[in-house]
């Protein structure tokens, strides 16, 4: 095609775009984060009715919006991966520097997936359906990253 | 006993003893009376670190007291109602000094009403972060020339070849005509103010980051040589935010806006920023 615009003016910025934000866990959340850090427990909650147990724990059940506030069950600290991926880029807003596994992890007593990183181990080697455990964090950081990763069960 | 807000007059003054903090007390020494209309009257003294409560017929011997209803004494101290607006209403009224009611703010713990414990002493998780994130912006041959004019102290409009509107900053086509435009004018750089919006949440700059202090006055003008809605987008000047007035065509009707001047950035840079602001010209 021919070139039928003039682009000696036309030129690169360079920015960094900073995004100031602050984030409330709200009452459920920060209920959950507490147990974490400090008992090193993950809770979930149950709906009654529709027999299932949400991790992260959510204030209202997807399904028939039953109120779940007070509804507190603990889950292991195990569970299996469901599905994953490769995060293959880095940058300073991610958790980690590439390349590293982002899994989808279904805890034992859970009916729900969280996301978390999956480490010790190589992509290769990832498979659904694979035993996984929680790893804590030495620091804590009041966040779900005081669960440093999950690990394969060895 | 009457129930405001669930509560009774009574919970509030039976709690005040184990609700007393003797750090907040030292030093303080005063009697403070406080006369609930259809409730009764009560004599608070506070001394040496200590406190002692009682009922009490006559409140003319306390340094302060309180007249007020039930339902305001009860909204005061479970946070519902704000003391100022109550003084204002009427609904309050202090004899004595107001700033010593303050102090009963530090001699005691907030009351919480009973079943409102647990919810209260939750340690609840806020993140304060800021993300960042790379950026490159290429402006393209139109906006660079543009930009480039910015810098060199000129305000450039494109001109569609069909329609003949000008537009800037410039668009490499009219979307109107759907045709690309070809034509450069030079425009302002004086004009009116056509309209104004207050902004008193400001945005992060996408570039740096940086956030404007508010409130800032985003600025349509009018610049000359240009017609109807072709007007270019800026800053006022923060400090005549109200001393601009804007322009309006009515039919025949036309009432001119403020005249308006760009001020030039010393260090121009070929940005949007080259203009600081525009300012009243006068
Ligand atoms: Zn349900
Ligand atoms: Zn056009």
């Amino acid at each position: 095609m021919q070139k039928t615009v003039d682009s000696a003016d036309a030129y690169v910025i360079d920015g960094k775009l900073a995004l100031p934000y602050s984030y409330f866990a709200g009452r459920v959340g920060s209920t959950f984060i507490t147990a974490l850090r400090d008992s090193r427990q993950i809770l979930g909650v149950r709906c009654e009715k529709c027999h299932k147990v949400f991790v992260p724990p959510r204030q209202t059940c997807e399904k028939c919006m039953a109120d779940l506030r007070e509804n507190w069950v603990t889950v292991e600290n195990t569970g299996e991966v469901i599905n994953f991926t490769v995060v293959r880029y880095s940058d300073r807003h991610l958790p980690r520097e590439a390349p590293y596994i982002l899994a989808m992890i279904k805890l034992d007593g859970a009916d729900t997936p969280m996301v978390h990183i999956l480490d010790e181990v190589k992509s290769e080697d990832v498979k659904a359906g694979m035993r996984v455990e929680a790893v804590y964090s030495e620091n804590t950081t009041s966040t779900i990253l005081d669960i440093d990763h999950f690990k394969p069960v060895s | 006993m009457s129930e405001y807000h669930g509560i009774h007059i009574e919970d509030i003054f039976n709690s005040m003893k184990a609700r007393f903090r003797p750090e907040g007390a030292a030093g303080v020494n005063h009697t403070f009376g406080y006369d609930i209309s259809e409730e009764g009257k009560w004599r608070l003294t506070v001394k040496d670190g200590d406190m002692s409560l009682e009922k009490a017929d006559d409140l003319s011997s306390c340094d302060v007291v309180m007249e007020t209803d039930g339902a305001t004494f009860v909204g005061l101290n479970i946070g519902k109602v704000d003391a100022m607006s109550a003084l204002t209403a009427g609904k309050l009224k202090i004899r004595g000094d107001v700033n010593t009611f303050g102090i009963t703010s530090k001699i005691f713990q907030k009351y919480v009403p009973p079943g409102a414990e647990t919810t209260q002493e939750q340690e609840l998780i806020a993140l304060k972060q800021t993300i960042s994130v790379d950026q490159r912006f290429a402006t393209g041959p139109v906006m660079g020339k543009f930009l480039q004019g910015l810098k060199n102290k000129t305000i450039l409009a494109i001109k569609c070849p069909s329609c003949g509107r000008l537009q800037s900053p410039p668009r490499e086509a009219c979307a109107i005509c759907r045709v690309r435009n070809d034509e450069w004018v030079e425009i302002g750089p004086k004009g009116e103010m056509r309209m104004m919006e207050y902004c008193y949440y400001a945005s992060p700059d996408p570039l740096t980051g940086e956030t404007r202090e508010t409130p800032y006055g985003a600025i349509g003008i009018l610049l000359d040589g240009c017609q109807g809605e072709e007007v270019f987008w800026h800053l006022l000047r923060p400090d005549q935010l109200d001393r601009v007035q804007m322009g309006i065509v009515m039919g025949d009707r036309v009432r001119h806006g403020t005249r308006l001047r760009p001020v030039w950035a010393k260090n121009r840079t070929g940005s949007v920023f080259d203009i600081q602001y525009f300012e009243i010209d006068e």
